[in-house]
């Protein structure tokens, strides 16, 4: 069994192990201090979904995500639009419009994965910390600036990114199949890992990320997508706290 | 979503059912053009694949060259006929490996490692008319059904994504997001479907047979350069996802028997003209992949057809210099001399010429080559780097 | 089947807790030994060091986490041997260290290293030219790839050198947007101050 293997066995062990019981005692939510977000203040442009596999693929194995499909969308859409009026603020989609900025979007898409793969795995996760991380105990990540130089965001104030990775390879697959072969275990999508996360448009600040370790679960379901799009805007800075005692 | 409105006005117009000029002995299914997904999860899937199919659009890795692109798409077309092509939108995508894909929403997706590796036009046929017979028989929808109906994980990986032969390219990429995947016996019903439209397209069909043998000897070529014993297996395994190469070659050369279309242009020219402009590129990224015994035969292959060019040489050159035993070296200063005297002339060859000529202790002739490389490009990035192994 | 799934997962915590963690703090200062060799380098600011070890001649220091920024002190590879534990040695092995390599091969082993272990199909070496190591002759290069498995396009910059036969190397790499600037005065400053210790 090479290194990889085993690896991909503890992420996954690891991750199952926090999700299987009740009790969530690792940190999923981070935000710059100080952070708020005032209702009625703020546009709020939704960029489009990225979806990625994780850093272990091999050989074009990757699965429909389910998340994404037509009825998922729509469901999201209506959750979210749900939700803006409990976050207070106008959320519109991402329009490329006739900028020409798609693949520059997706570029920054892409970026934001790699930085929220960093918060979870370096600061969110106990045992992986990095140690300039610890100590300082600010939230200091972004994306740089660059973002306001986009003419498609110009009318918007934060960038809300809502992404998913499915941290999933051929070690990934074996381990799946591991627990197939003994049967009975119904996740539906496999390791899956959500994440919301806010820019400031201005700063190209993360002022805010949730990340959601749920697994499985069929977005596609108006139930599903509720709960996720919930769980997802969970502490979404600005919310009253009765508002997010309610949703819960 | 528009373009299969557009196929069906298209398909309005014509009668959509055998393609002209068939052979008796083959018979093609009815096509119905203007396929609108129906139920929730067909479009769900649907909006999935529109989806990738944007960021296909959007991709670094996307090859946007027309003149490749409008000459798969012709091929497609003669190969599966008119009415049938206008649904497919074909991307090209720089991965150095034999891999190619089809969603359900038309998008066909050809990695650069299998154009590189077709020897002739029949032998691409075979594979956008096998991809091309995965859409038409909807494979990809009844797989995803069968993930909602069912909760347990066998049933569910059969719909997992790729086409991925599990023994051959020494590497294995992802490609981008979701792929849809299809179960063994999909796989076969597209090998067989493929075939019937190589047939009715005038190929000689033993092409959709030669394409499987190809990559078993190069497999074979890659597990012995790597020290391996080279297999192939008959019966695929239980997560395999396709049939083995093995026994595709197999019930392909069968069915080539029963038509007997000897004496077919494979249209070797077509192809080798088409892909010319891409060949140093495809050919660079393959060497760089460490796979000595592959790339030999590929390059074996290459100049069985159209003899040992310049450009096939270079490329020899270029194998055994990075593979950089001492015997190695050698080899390489006479594939690259020869390389020279069949008209190559590419300022590389002498910069690496030079490398190698230095590496086997040939001082004198190493400066010359480096001094030519120099004179030749004298901003080129690395010019200074090469003016020091001068000094030296 | 929930019991049993309970026990594997417990099991597998218990064979990982040891795999995790354990990234320690790099002070500002001379640190000594990098990469279990006899490189030493001065680190001007705080870094990280990461736990987990990419091969057996490899130390990974990083500031923000290794898809942000990512330093590889490469501390002696030798001849026979690749940069990187293989991902998949029987299918994909890797470009070993060769023997009178060449300066300009250097960045040759590291592009085809990558194409293979990342699937790094987009990698251009774009500068090359000469420069000490430690006062050793060797090459620094610039490079810019983008791997298959996030799609991110990062910039590297790198210095080498063959030394007694082994090869040394230090890399930098980050995102081309907005990271690979911001810590780039870092690195240059690391590798001014590399230094090969004198065996006793």
């Amino acid at each position: 069994m090479g290194a990889k293997f085993i690896n991909a066995v503890c992420a996954t062990a690891i991750l199952w192990a926090c999700c299987g019981s009740s009790a969530l005692a690792q940190e999923k939510t981070g935000a710059k201090s100080g952070f708020t977000l005032k209702p009625g203040t703020a546009r709020i442009v939704l960029m489009r979904p990225t979806i990625r596999v994780g850093s272990q693929s091999t050989g074009g194995m990757s699965e429909p995500n389910a998340d994404w499909t037509a009825q998922a969308k729509e469901q999201i859409g209506k959750a979210l639009a749900d939700a803006q009026s409990k976050l207070g603020n106008e959320v519109v989609s991402y329009e490329e419009g006739l900028s020409g900025e798609g693949p520059i979007t997706s570029q920054y898409g892409n970026l934001f994965s790699a930085v929220a793969d960093s918060v979870i795995e370096y600061q969110f996760f106990p045992g992986n910390r990095l140690p300039t991380k610890k100590h300082s105990k600010e939230f200091e990540w972004g994306v740089g600036p660059g973002l306001t130089k986009l003419q498609s965001l110009k009318n918007a104030d934060y960038a809300l990114f809502i992404n998913t990775q499915d941290d999933y390879g051929s070690t990934g697959r074996k381990v799946l199949q591991l627990f197939a072969a003994m049967g009975g275990i119904s996740v539906r999508s496999g390791v899956h890992i959500g994440y919301a996360g806010l820019i400031d448009l201005k700063t190209g600040e993360l002022v805010w990320l949730n990340a959601d370790r749920q697994m499985g679960g069929d977005v596609r379901s108006p139930d599903g997508a509720v709960k996720r799009v919930h769980q997802l805007l969970e502490g979404f800075p600005g919310r009253a706290p009765d508002q997010l005692a309610a949703s819960n | 979503m528009l373009s299969l409105l557009i196929a069906g006005l298209l398909g309005a117009l014509t009668s959509g059912t055998a393609v002209p000029g068939a052979q008796a002995s083959v018979s093609l299914p009815p096509f119905t053009v203007g396929y609108e997904p129906s139920s929730v999860d067909e479009r769900g899937i649907w909006m999935e694949a529109d989806e990738r199919e944007r960021r296909l659009r959007d991709s670094t890795l996307t090859d946007r060259d027309e003149a490749l692109n409008r000459y798969l798409r012709d091929v497609l077309c003669r190969t599966v006929g008119q009415e049938r092509c206008t649904g497919v939108r074909i991307y090209v995508v720089e991965m150095p490996a034999f891999n190619a894909n089809m969603a359900p929403n038309g998008t066909m997706v050809i990695w650069s490692g299998l154009l590189l590796r077709v020897r002739s036009e029949a032998e691409l046929a075979a594979v956008l008319a096998h991809e091309f017979a995965h859409f038409e028989l909807r494979h990809s929808l009844h797989g995803y059904k069968q993930k909602r109906r069912a909760s347990d994980f066998a049933a569910w990986i059969a719909v997992l994504g790729g086409l991925t032969n599990t023994n051959t390219s020494a590497l294995q990429q992802s490609l981008l997001g979701s792929v849809f995947q299809f179960s063994r016996e999909e796989e076969e019903a597209a090998d067989r479907l493929g075939f019937q439209y190589l047939a009715a397209a005038n190929y000689p069909t033993i092409a959709a047979s030669q394409l499987w043998q190809n990559i078993m000897a190069e497999s074979d070529a890659t597990a012995i350069g790597h020290g391996q014993k080279p297999k192939q297996h008959y019966n695929a395994g239980f997560f395999d996802t396709h049939p083995t190469s093995l026994r595709r070659a197999d019930y392909l050369a069968e069915e080539s028997k029963k038509v007997g279309d000897t004496g077919r242009d494979a249209r070797v020219e077509n192809l080798r003209a088409a892909m010319a402009s891409h060949l140093p590129e495809w050919l660079d990224a393959q060497i760089k992949l460490n796979d000595f015994g592959g790339t030999e035969y590929l390059l074996q292959q290459l100049a069985a057809q159209g003899g040992w060019t310049g450009e096939l040489l270079f490329s020899r050159g270029e194998l055994y210099r990075l593979r950089g035993n001492p015997r190695d070296i050698v080899a390489s200063v006479q594939f690259y001399r020869e390389a020279l005297a069949a008209g190559y002339a590419q300022p590389m060859l002498r910069r690496n010429l030079g490398m190698s000529l230095l590496r086997s202790g040939q001082k004198n002739d190493a400066q010359a080559e480096l001094h030519e490389y120099l004179r030749l490009m004298p901003d080129a990035t690395d010019a200074k780097a090469i003016q020091a192994l001068l000094i030296q | 089947m929930n019991r049993i799934f309970a026990v594997v997962a417990a099991l597998s915590v218990a064979i990982c807790t040891p795999a995790f963690g354990g990234n320690s703090l790099v002070q500002p200062g001379i640190q000594k030994a990098i990469a279990r060799s006899s490189l030493s380098a001065k680190a001007d600011g705080e870094w990280n060091r990461l736990a987990r070890r990419d091969g057996k001649f490899v130390e990974l220091w990083t500031r923000d986490g290794d898809s942000l920024n990512k330093v590889s002190f490469f501390g002696g590879v030798p001849i026979g041997e690749p940069l990187l534990r293989e991902a998949d040695k029987k299918n994909r092995p890797l470009p070993k260290v060769g023997s009178n390599m060449l300066i300009t091969d250097i960045p040759a082993l590291l592009e085809s290293s990558y194409r293979i272990q990342f699937g790094a199909n987009r990698f251009s070496v774009n500068e090359q030219e000469p420069a000490t190591f430690g006062g050793y002759p060797g090459v620094k290069f610039s490079y810019t790839f983008i791997n298959d498995a996030d799609e991110v396009e990062r910039k590297g910059e790198a210095i080498g050198a063959f030394i007694k036969d082994k090869l040394y190397l230090v890399t930098y790499e980050a995102p081309s947007i907005y990271f690979f600037d911001k810590d780039l005065s870092a690195f240059r400053s690391l590798v001014v101050s590399l230094q090969l210790e004198p065996k006793r």
